[in-house]
């Protein structure tokens, strides 16, 4: 099936709403332009973890960690997420995803083998160029299949 | 709308929900929702063939679910920062409780700010996700 991507990230109140109702969040911000504009916001409120999930719509042109760093995706793991907002993402707006900076660290694992380390920051703005929020995403490879 | 909360807000206070017996449907409902069609997540068939003996959820589901705690607890617009680190895997018929608990409260620039310790602990009592937070009145 063929995944198009057009560039940036539309922030949708159609998308929000089921994006929240698939975490359950049922607060009427999240969901009701009218509640949204009666509480003075600009439009409904995305979730915290949404950018996060509009990540798998970027455009296919977007840096791609993994292939960048040249990671073997099967022993890849999803080590963790940092949000820092300046402020919350609002439907309406259009955002922008910037690569920035990857740091590596390398610590040896208890279990054998040495375990590759990747935080990676990446810049979300609006149409307007404001910074909007940071996150940090923590990959983690390792030196063979994780066994549990 | 929680400038009350945030004057009464002190160390120790806690915020928590379970969510019981988590479903495949649930997987799905985030797949489509977040846009992850990772097939481990979603096709037995491919989870067996992977070792596993069923799917499992996305971390970002969990995730998601555990940033609600401050989002209902301070308010959707009061969140300044959220952070998780995953430790285990979600199984389908897991019992999730998301909890926070406010590990210190300051003044910075003249607003009340309140960080918070958050975790998601399966019922099996296995820690699903830890995760903090930093929350403060915003206003638009």
């Amino acid at each position: 099936m063929a995944e198009i991507n057009p560039p940036g990230m539309p922030i949708e109140r159609g998308k929000i709403h089921e994006f929240a109702n698939s975490i359950g969040c049922d607060d009427p911000l999240y969901h009701d332009a009218e509640a949204a504009a009666a509480a003075g916001l600009p439009g409904v409120v995305a979730p915290l973890t949404y950018t996060s999930a509009t990540a798998f719509f970027q455009p296919t042109d977007a840096p791609n960690l993994i292939k960048d760093l040249g990671l073997d995706m099967r022993f890849i793991l999803h080590g963790g997420q940092e949000f820092f907002y300046e402020r919350p993402v609002f439907a309406g707006e259009m955002l922008t995803a910037e690569q920035g900076e990857t740091i590596k660290t390398v610590k040896e694992g208890k279990r054998g083998g040495s375990m590759q380390i990747f935080d990676s920051f990446t810049n979300y703005k609006n149409q307007d160029g404001e910074l909007v929020l940071r996150v940090k995403n923590t990959l983690i490879q390792t030196g063979g299949v994780v066994k549990e | 709308m929680s400038s009350d909360l945030f004057a009464s807000i002190k160390e120790g206070d806690e915020y928590a929900f379970t969510k019981k017996d988590f479903t495949r449907t649930d997987f799905a409902r985030y797949a489509g929702g977040g846009g992850d069609f990772n097939p481990i997540h979603h096709d037995q068939t491919f989870a067996e063939k992977a070792g596993l003996p069923t799917v499992f959820g996305m971390g970002m589901l969990t995730a998601g679910i555990l940033s609600r705690v401050p989002a209902e607890w301070f308010g959707p617009t009061s969140v300044k920062s959220f952070g998780i680190r995953f430790k285990t895997r979600l199984w389908p018929g897991d019992d999730v409780e998301f909890k926070g608990i406010v590990k210190k409260v300051y003044e910075e620039d003249g607003v009340t700010h309140a960080d918070l310790d958050l975790t998601a602990i399966t019922g099996k009592g296995e820690v699903l996700i830890q995760g903090f937070s930093t929350v403060r009145p915003w206003s638009a």
